[in-house]
């Protein structure tokens, strides 16, 4: 019998099991990407379903969840979000990129209990058919895609990268991206998309939407 | 008596390209339309259009068979042997069944049944989630019967005997005329190359989602394939349901590469398990499977012996290459530009080939299967002639190659890329003398394949009331752009706007269309969008002349629009308003090729590379490819699947290798961060400059692109870096312990020649 939103002291967030595993767990630091277990405080759950509600391209979401399960999964599974891609599963590729209270984070490297009281950004809060993001247009332009598996991930990652305003060569651009593969090869002109909608934009920090 | 058949229309096209053209005469098949030719003009082909399923991929509505999630939905994984070679003793699944979620479990291989490598599968679990799924995987036992392994193509039956450098050692099988040859000539090269295993890293993994509903006794399935004809033969043989029941999606593919053709046990027991359990299965492969149980590109040892006189040319070839193909034992086969030869006679031109078995995964086509193997052995062996001559690698390629359109390409290649100022005449020196660290070179290859389509396939096009215009084939776009260049032929052949028409394919409801391997899909299935599309034009004519009361040859139309008496105008639109409330649908089939201009199509590449020779690190500074592929149609999607070749070759070239433990027989590296793809930072510069050829095949003469490009860029960057060192690498990937490795060598054979007193 499993008793949903009883915090209890057994578990780890899947984010400090991987840490543990290769380094001495060293609270709140990290090198890499920022990510929501980096500043959350340490909650504990029981293993079992737990209802949380999820802020999701502005809506608020109620879904059952496992304490295990990833962000991705709830998203994908849960919540029928699948523009968000499950390629890696262990914060290799970019794939699954969301924005977490506007900062790009793999959404396969935290648990959805984690995302609980953030603003989570999919692909699909980003731009409509009728009302394409300027980065999503250039993309379309510069045939910044082919198969277009990794493209959510790109566009994320990209819409970070804009919003930052590192855009100031095609270098940093490429660095601003480096986590994100495409096995079809379309980098160099996912470069030339996001050069293209900084000019579009202003690149001014913040500039995109 | 049949009555005499009636004199067929002659038709002379004008064919060929900027460099070459000619005159050929053809008879058109009955039923089939004038071909395009180098005179006509275009208003929709060739131009820069956008992909026409961009917007649905840039916003996250394309679905892939990942992304469908019916109601009911199950998760499926697969269990798999732990061990590379043995038979199952027993399969114990008490304890998984009796884990939480779990709905259905299966055996996929019985007692005494041999398992093949790591990763063979031996049971189908599904579950209600994902977690639980795997959480029961765990909890099968099975028991092996291990029998010893072997992992290492190098070790395997047949294998040559190679020395510490790993060259070749032994005996070639003789031939007179060819050691004549080699003893005789001013230059002579003896090398062996070697490649590792690449896999084929398709970010959307092998799988389907499956859906058997009892009550219809239909089976319905997405799947992520780059065959929808194939698969659902596939499941019908399985699960004996009459193919016509059985229904096959694959709107959007996350790529294939060649990986994806049948359904593989993923597959089938995705559907098992759906027909086990009654509800929908989606079973996709997680990343470790991807690597080590969905195939990949296998490795090679090829070793090539070739003479060549003063001027380059050519004089003797030697060539025989070992594939390491898994389990399959075939498959690993590999080849060779052989236009260079194409001078000698056949006793002087030798090629040979033997797969050797071993305990891993079955390797699979990948893009140009076998080719950049073979390229990169040959035309390094090239350049190790042109070196030993003192011989610019152009030169030399010039000198050999019989195509007067690769000549076209290896001159314009070689002038927009910078060859002359690029190559570095010093091999080994820094160009900068204030960093004698720092070494620049750049190295070239030809690129070739022979496929202009054929088939026997059929596109449906649909004219509606609304003046919106359908095109339809079951055959998937796997992120070639199928879809767009089959909207496009249609658009130009009605002379209407591209975003009236809309392309639906992967559907296997729709006229069967071909597997998309070998670059064969666009130019199987264009000559029948374009015909279907002339068809329903011609009925859109007679309707529209009959809704007006007049004959329909007093109608003309043109570019979308028709004309009456030669006066009076009325739109595309106008003229759908008057078809009545059935829509004109007519199909087209494709008639086999004429006599084309030429059957495959050709290339060129260049890398321009820096290497570290402090760190051994290689950078590619630039590529440039120079392609054809008969008629362009959607340039802008061409030039990307060249960009995407180049891309995928340097990651193979510099990057990739599946690394084994030989002990356990198990895959270390497979997932992504230690299995290295080129990333953003990783890929330099590059173009891709499309030469339009007019081939004269058939009603459109488009070519494909998957593999063509794929052929030479490991090779340029393998000859670009061999440029800059002063002495070639040999093996694939380059990583810096062998840059530094072939650096301390050259330095070694340096001091001893000294002390030879050479």
């Amino acid at each position: 019998m499993h008793t949903p939103n009883v915090p209890d002291d057994a578990g780890f967030s899947r984010r400090s099991f991987f840490k543990g595993a290769s380094v001495a767990a060293i609270a709140g630091t990290s090198a890499s990407a920022a990510t929501a277990t980096d500043h959350a405080p340490v909650t504990r759950r029981r293993p079992g379903l737990h209802e949380i509600t999820l802020q999701i391209n502005g809506d608020a979401r109620k879904l059952q969840v496992e304490p295990r399960t990833t962000l991705l999964d709830a998203l994908r599974d849960r919540l029928d979000l699948t523009g968000t891609k499950k390629v890696c599963d262990r914060g290799a590729c970019g794939g699954c990129t969301v924005h977490l209270d506007g900062e790009a984070v793999n959404a396969c490297m935290m648990l959805a209990l984690d995302a609980e009281g953030r603003d989570v950004r999919t692909i699909e809060g980003v731009g409509t058919a009728d009302d394409l993001h300027p980065l999503q247009r250039s993309f379309i332009e510069c045939d910044a895609l082919q198969c277009g598996f990794c493209t959510p991930g790109m566009i994320m990652s990209g819409i970070a990268c804009l919003n930052a305003g590192k855009t100031a060569s095609r270098g940093e651009i490429a660095g601003c991206l480096s986590g994100n593969i495409c096995r079809c090869g379309t980098y160099t002109r996912v470069v030339d998309a996001v050069e293209q909608a900084a000019k579009v934009t202003g690149a001014k920090r913040g500039g995109g939407r | 008596m049949s009555a005499p058949r009636p004199p067929r229309d002659k038709h002379e096209m004008s064919v060929g390209f900027a460099g070459d053209h000619k005159v050929l005469s053809v008879e058109i098949a009955d039923g089939d339309i004038v071909p395009w030719d180098l005179n006509t003009e275009h208003r929709v082909i060739g131009t820069d259009t956008s992909r026409v399923d961009a917007v649905a991929k840039v916003t996250g509505r394309a679905r892939y068979a990942f992304d469908v999630n019916p109601p009911g939905l199950l998760h499926g994984v697969l269990v798999r042997s732990t061990i590379a070679r043995g038979k199952i003793k027993s399969i114990d699944f008490s304890a998984a069944e009796r884990a939480a979620g779990v709905v259905a479990a299966l055996r996929t291989k019985e007692n005494g049944h041999r398992v093949r490598f790591v990763g063979d599968d031996v049971a189908a679990i599904a579950a209600e989630t994902i977690d639980q799924a795997r959480d029961a995987a765990l909890l099968v036992k099975v028991e092996y019967e291990a029998e010893d392994h072997n992992t290492d193509f190098r070790k395997a039956e047949g294998a040559p005997q190679v020395d510490a450098a790993g060259h070749i050692t032994d005996p070639w099988p003789e031939s007179a005329p060819i050691e004549a040859a080699l003893g005789a000539a001013k230059a002579t090269v003896d090398a062996t190359y070697r490649c590792e295993v690449q896999t084929h890293s398709a970010l959307e993994s092998h799988g389907v989602v499956a859906w058997f509903k009892e009550d219809a006794g239909e089976l319905e399935v997405w799947a992520s394939t780059q065959a929808v004809g194939i698969t659902q033969q596939a499941f019908a043989q399985a699960t004996k349901l009459p193919q016509s029941k059985v229904r096959v999606h694959a709107e959007f593919v996350g790529g294939g590469f060649g990986a994806k053709f049948p359904p593989g046990s993923e597959g089938l027991y995705a559907v098992r398990l759906s027909m086990a359990s009654k509800r929908p299965v989606k079973l996709m492969l997680d990343r470790f499977e991807e690597h080590t149980c969905a195939g990949n590109r296998p490795s090679a040892i090829i070793q090539v012996r070739a003479a060549a006189d003063e001027a380059g040319k050519l004089l003797a070839w030697d060539y025989r290459g070992f594939g390491g193909p898994g389990h399959a034992g075939q498959g690993g086969g590999t080849s060779w530009p052989t236009y260079y030869v194409e001078h000698l006679p056949r006793e002087l031109r030798r090629a040979r080939h033997k797969d050797l078995a071993t305990d891993t995964d079955a390797g699979r086509a990948m893009r140009a299967p076998g080719r950049p193997q073979g390229f990169f052995a040959a035309e390094g062996a090239l350049d190790e002639l042109a070196r030993k001559l003192g011989m610019d690698p152009l030169a030399l390629r010039l000198a050999n190659d019989g195509s007067p359109l690769r000549q076209h390409e290896w001159k314009l290649g070689a002038e927009r890329f910078g060859w002359k100022e690029r190559y570095n005449p010093d091999p080994g020196q820094p160009r900068d003398e204030s960093k004698p660290w720092l070494l620049q070179g750049a190295g070239l290859s030809s690129a070739v394949w022979g496929q202009l389509g054929g088939g026997n396939y059929k596109v449906t096009c649909r004219i509606h009331h609304d003046g919106t215009v359908e095109v339809r084939n079951a055959s998937q776009d796997i992120g070639t752009g199928l879809k767009t260049a089959l909207a496009m032929l249609v658009a130009e052949e009605l002379g209407i706007d591209l975003a009236r028409v809309k392309a639906t394919t992967g559907d296997s409801l729709d006229p069967a269309g071909p597997a998309s391997g070998g670059s064969t899909t666009t130019p199987s299935v264009a000559p029948a969008a374009r015909l279907a599309a002339a068809r329903a034009k011609a009925k859109l004519i007679e309707r529209v002349a009959k809704s007006l009361g007049i004959e329909a040859g007093a109608l003309t139309y043109e570019h979308g629009q028709f004309r009456l008496d030669g006066q009076r105008k009325m739109s595309f639109v106008d003229a759908c308003r008057r078809i009545g409330p059935e829509p004109i649908e007519e199909q087209g089939e494709r008639f086999p090729n004429y006599k084309p201009y030429q059957d495959h199509v050709c290339g060129c590449q260049f890398a321009d590379v820096e290497v570290d020779a402090r760190t051994g690190v290689v950078r590619v500074r630039r590529m440039l490819a120079v392609q054809d592929c008969g008629l362009v149609v959607a340039r802008k999607l061409a030039e990307s699947q060249v960009l995407g070749a180049l891309t995928q070759g340097i990651s193979y070239a510099l990057h990739e290798q599946r690394v084994l433990d030989h002990r356990i027989g198990r895959m270390l590296n497979g997932d992504l961060s230690t299995y290295k793809v080129a990333g953003t930072v990783d890929v330099p510069e590059l173009e891709a400059i499309m030469v339009s050829v007019a081939n004269g095949a058939n009603n459109v003469g488009a070519a494909g692109l998957g593999e063509p490009p794929a052929t030479a860029p490991a090779a340029a960057i393998h000859n670009a870096v061999a440029n800059a060192l002063g002495v070639p690498v040999r093996s694939l990937p380059i990583t810096p312990d062998k840059v530094l490795a072939a650096l301390a060598g050259k330095d070694t054979s340096r001091k001893n020649s000294k002390k030879q007193g050479d």
